[in-house]
């Protein structure tokens, strides 16, 4: 089977849904679910096969290799599934906008590029489809006008200016080898000399780093996850950031391979450990900056960018058992994310956009399916056992303690203990704690919202307690690279210097969990009281103000919070005034009177006849 | 601890955790409350006989009404006498829930407090000395032992006339009934 | 498989009437420092009978559920750690496992105390979050440690190889981990002066002011077990676990009294105060710690 028609489907969708929109609505909703899940299946045909496809004059007369191996099959499965779950929750998010039609398209289009950067076999196509990417998605962070458009231009800028980074690499290695497909660049880079691959590495770093959001480069992103609408807020934490996780991972083992990569520089200095404490301040800095977040989309924004951290520290660090730990950990990460978005977008659609962590509250007794689905994901975000964060981030810290960089570990093991943080106030302030009046008469969210978080929370849980099935896919993808392959069960990982079973800590949990509940129901059954019966010292609660929410780790912001400010967006902000200052003064050039024209000729020529005369060039 | 009932504790050992583990709600209704502090200090210690104080109704079920009840105090002891938790007992500490004492012909505080709590036991005196609080924890026990304290069943059964009498004290009560 | 049952009951019920002794022993001594006879001191069983016997009042499903995820939780680190070569799971992750699974506990406790819709069990909550975050600095550095010195993640390794080699606190590179860690150990445990998450009289008891009959009970049962699981790691990382059984508890009962006595003579710091002292002190021992082993490893 050609790997083309993946991409056929994909773009075909979008056309076709734009279209069908101007029949009518229900159609257009209709075809637009069927060819996100219809993606879905066709991805789910080519599981465990290679096949690559080569177009001989191409684009440009450069020939277009669209190819499919285990790797690519990985990411496709993530896009295709988090896209369609999000087309379904938006098919009552967005039913009272305005320009549904073009809400749709653009979401299947961001979702068709998507896939078509992860079966391009060469750079041509993969920075074509990265800029289609680049600007559907402008195009859908701006959908809500308002704020959002100041997001949005944030965001093209900077995705711009890697873009062209990665253009000047392009054309570098172009101009070095003749060609840009990329199993040949593999062969030839593997005579370059390590100035050379460094050289490439920090151009094309420079593009992924800021699509996959690592510290300094960073500061697009929480405007812009904040100001989508909710469903492509989903897809862009979920999968958008992957896409720079797969440049990477494409440049670092499949261009530059991994025993190259693993011997350039010397000591601390190699680009392996800079890129891993480049990880490591990515994890640290952004989770303490999500505690003092007092809006919820914009705490997952942050919290975000940390987890990239890890999958950046996981897949830099090079053993066998941080990049299976870093790939796994992308794989998750993108079903809670986009889980946990999914659970906010339902709350703010319920209750008339309201996203402020500081007026919710108590919503568990109106909302419980969503609650069910925000635990969920807030487990699988800090990484409790039996869910399947922790397996991943089991990986990387054992693999970080083992090889002796305790300092790294500490950061990732820090890093867990401050989601614990954050996790938890967003999990309290909109839905533990006393429910305000206004909220009393909302309504559960709508099964099309329901159903993408239910679907979303099942592999959460799953993939926690069957680690094995995932792993298996991660440890093919291993051993195509090079890289050992872990020895794995079904229900974990063995291995000489540690194991982990996660059948035996799933049966003690569930026998002690069973023991104690037994006792529990054997005393007296409790009575129920109401939130309005609470101990308030004898008087009547007060309603609507008896909740704890504001500055809810007050203790520690006072300190913290003046370290807490984005150095990065100011020194960007900086930059950005420099730049604007500069070109006002030269803008001044042109006056707009012709007399000072008439003098820059003159003047000009003066210069001319000078240089003739000085040193006869012509 | 009572050898004498070892073998009816062993089958109820209900009946020993209540007398045993008396802890009381440290709510401060009014003057009497200077007296609990030595009580529950080094110098009378009032620990070793189970009695520790708590500061939620919900963890309590001794109450002290200790010293006068103004009608204010009234509503915050209802409510939080109802918050406690069954089985619970309430001792009227000093003289003046007994009858008013000092406060015998004041138009502002509550002469028998019996009307709108129901009380298991009365100690008198303006103040009484710690002394006296541990005479009335070991009276308390006896009383229990005997099944004699039943405030609670008692507020359960007559909830009617207990409801009745606070209403027209206080006017409009912001709780619903309980029962 | 018959012998992982047993070994499992064995475990957890010792771990209990160890955890009540050691509840019931604490106010004992406090009371005989304060120059008082104190209660009799089997007196948590007397009081978890009676709160069994009361009535209890709850706030919703979370409520009740969140409780037993605690204890749960609080059990199932029980049979990860070594308890005098008894150690039930100990093939199944290690030290990581263990510290995940403590955070298990934490986490159930505040799900449930957050449905209770009362502002002071919320801020008991956030504080106790603080005092996790503040005291994990310190412990993270502390327990990298140990483990690069030994090079395994497994604890019953670690206490293994410290009945022929020494204890871990007087092993040279370990010294300034050992010290940084007595100073921690009262914040893991909730004793003053760390107490601020009870605050009985600030907050009226953080996150037990909801806690009526049956929770309240559960939730003195968690406690003891969390008074055995940081003491009974404390003693298997640096002071040798032990070979038998009796010899594992009297080193307990030692770290406790010395815990005791802390306890009854400071008061309690405020949440920031703490903060900024996990922070500085104990947090730079570890570090010089950790770096000593690494330079000499």
């Amino acid at each position: 089977m050609n790997p083309e028609i993946i991409l056929a489907v994909a773009f075909g969708g979008a056309l076709i849904t734009y279209l069908s929109g101007k029949i009518s609505k229900r159609i257009r909703d209709v075809v637009a679910v069927a060819f996100s899940l219809s993606l879905v299946a066709i991805v789910a045909v080519f599981y465990n096969s290679e096949s690559q496809n080569v177009f001989s004059p191409g684009f440009l007369d450069f020939p277009i290799v669209i190819r499919i191996d285990d790797l690519s099959w990985l990411f496709a499965v993530i896009i295709s599934v988090i896209g369609s779950l999000s087309v379904i929750f938006s098919l009552n998010y967005i039913r009272n906008r305005g320009n549904t039609d073009f809400f749709y398209s653009m979401l299947l289009l961001v979702i068709a590029s998507m896939t078509g950067i992860i079966l391009s076999g060469d750079l041509l196509s993969f920075y074509l489809f990265w800029e289609i990417m680049s600007w559907s998605t402008f195009l859908l962070i701006s959908y809500n006008r308002g704020p959002a458009i100041a997001a949005g231009i944030k965001y093209i800028v900077m995705s711009v200016s890697g873009s062209l980074a990665m253009l000047v690499g392009i054309i570098s290695l172009y101009a070095n080898y003749e060609t840009l497909v990329i199993n040949e660049l593999a062969a030839f880079l593997g005579q370059a000399s390590s100035g050379y691959i460094i050289f490439i590495m920090v151009l094309f770093f420079a593009g992924f780093g800021i699509k996959n959001a690592i510290w300094p480069l960073h500061v697009w992103l929480p405007p812009a996850h904040s100001e989508a609408p909710s469903p492509f807020s989903a897809v862009l934490s979920g999968v958008l950031i992957k896409m720079g996780t797969y440049g990477i991972f494409l440049l670092i083992f499949v261009i530059i391979q991994i025993n190259i990569f693993f011997n350039l520089g010397k000591g601390l200095l190699s680009p392996r450990y800079v890129i891993a404490i480049i990880g490591a301040i990515t994890i640290i800095i952004p989770t303490f900056i999500a505690l003092v977040q007092d809006d919820a989309k914009r705490l997952l924004a942050w919290s975000t960018i940390a987890q990239a951290g890890y999958i950046v520290l996981g897949i830099s660090y090079c053993t066998s058992e941080s990049v299976a730990g870093g790939l796994f950990h992308f794989f998750n990460h993108a079903l809670f994310k986009a889980l946990l978005f999914m659970t906010v977008g339902a709350v703010e659609y319920r209750t008339g956009g309201v996203r402020d962590l500081n007026s919710l509250g108590g919503l568990i007794k109106k909302m419980p399916v969503t609650f069910l689905g925000a635990l969920i994901g807030v487990c699988g975000l800090i990484g409790v056992p039996l869910t399947n964060g922790f397996v991943s981030k089991w990986l990387i810290y054992k693999t970080l303690i083992i090889n002796d960089s305790p300092f790294l570990a500490f950061a990732a093991l820090f890093g867990t203990w401050g989601t614990i943080l954050y996790s938890y106030k967003l999990l309290h302030n909109i839905f533990l704690g006393q429910l305000p009046e206004q909220f009393r008469n909302i309504k559960k969210a709508p099964f099309s919202m329901q159903l993408p978080i239910v679907l979303l929370s099942i592999p959460v849980v799953l993939f926690g307690v069957l680690p094995g099935v995932p792993l298996k896919i991660i440890n093919n993808i291993q051993s195509d690279l090079g890289l050992d392959a872990l020895n794995i069960s079904l229900w974990g990982v063995v291995s000489d210097t540690g194991t982990i079973n996660l059948f035996n800590i799933i049966a003690a949990i569930l026998l002690i969990f069973i023991i104690i509940w037994l006792l529990f129901k054997s005393s007296k059954r409790p009575a129920n009281v109401d939130q309005y019966d609470n101990y308030a010292a004898g008087a009547a609660v007060p309603v609507n103000k008896y909740n704890y929410t504001v500055n809810f780790f007050d203790p520690v912001y006072s300190k913290i919070i003046r370290y807490l400010k984005d150095f990065a967006d100011v020194f960007y902000l900086w930059l950005a005034l420099c730049i604007e200052r500069a070109g006002n003064g030269i803008r001044r050039i042109y006056s707009g009177d012709v007399g000072y024209y008439v003098i820059y000729i003159v003047l000009f020529m003066a210069l001319l006849i000078l240089i003739q005369i000085n040193r006869a060039l012509w | 601890m009572d050898r004498n009932n070892i073998i009816k504790w062993l089958k109820f050992p209900g009946e020993m955790g209540q007398k045993y583990s008396l802890h009381a709600l440290y709510f401060c209704t009014g003057c009497g409350i200077i007296e609990i502090p030595p009580t529950i200090t080094t110098r009378w210690d009032a620990e070793r006989f189970g009695v520790i104080p708590v500061s939620t109704p919900r963890q309590a079920n001794l109450f002290l009404i200790t010293g006068y009840v103004s009608v204010k105090t009234l509503r915050y002891i209802i409510r939080s006498y109802e918050q406690m938790p069954e089985p619970k007992y309430t001792v009227g500490f000093g003289s003046c829930p007994v009858n008013g004492g000092m406060y015998w012909d004041s138009y502002n505080t509550i002469k028998h407090l019996d009307k709108y709590i129901p009380v298991d036991g009365w100690i008198a005196g303006c103040m009484p000395r710690p002394e006296a609080v541990f005479v009335a924890v070991t009276h308390l026990w006896t009383l229990i032992d005997k099944g004699m304290a039943n405030g609670y069943k008692k507020y359960r059964e007559e909830y009617k006339q207990y409801r009745a009498n606070q209403e027209q004290i206080l006017g409009e009560l912001e709780w619903p009934f309980l029962f | 498989m018959v012998a992982l049952v047993f070994e499992t009951f064995l475990v957890v019920l010792l771990a209990c009437i160890i955890g009540l002794f050691f509840l019931g022993l604490a106010r004992k001594i406090t009371a005989r420092i304060h120059w008082r006879y104190g209660p009799p001191v089997y007196q948590p069983v007397i009081d978890i009978i009676k709160l069994f016997n009361q009535t209890s009042m709850s706030h919703g499903v979370l409520f009740e559920l969140g409780i037993l995820i605690s204890l749960a939780g609080s059990v199932v680190v029980l049979l990860f750690l070594p308890f005098a070569r008894i150690c039930p799971l100990s093939s199944s992750g290690g030290l990581l496992v263990v510290l995940y699974l403590m955070l298990i506990s934490p986490l159930g406790l505040a799900l449930s105390g957050g449905e209770s819709a009362n502002p002071n069990v919320s801020i008991g909550i956030s504080r106790k979050f603080l005092l996790a975050f503040g005291y994990e600095v310190p412990l993270l550095l502390i327990l990298l440690a140990v483990m690069t010195h030994y090079d395994t993640i497994s604890l019953s390794e670690i206490a293994n190889k410290q009945i022929s080699s020494g204890w871990s606190l007087f092993q040279l590179p370990l010294i300034l981990s050992g010290i940084a860690y007595i100073l921690i150990l009262p914040a893991v445990l909730g004793l003053r002066p760390f107490e601020m998450i009870q605050a009985p009289q600030e907050i009226s008891s953080g996150p037990y002011a909801e806690y009526s009959g049956k929770f309240l009970a559960f939730a003195m049962i968690q406690h003891a077990f969390d008074l055995f699981i940081g003491i009974s790691l404390f003693v298997n990382l640096f002071l040798g676990g032990a070979g038998n059984m009796g010899y594992f508890f009297i080193k307990m009962i030692i770290v406790l009294i010395i815990m005791i006595f802390v306890n009854a003579v400071f008061p309690r710091f405020r949440i920031e105060q703490a903060i900024r002292y996990l922070w500085t002190w104990p947090a730079s021992l570890a570090f010089a710690g950790l770096i000593i082993v690494l330079v000499v490893n």
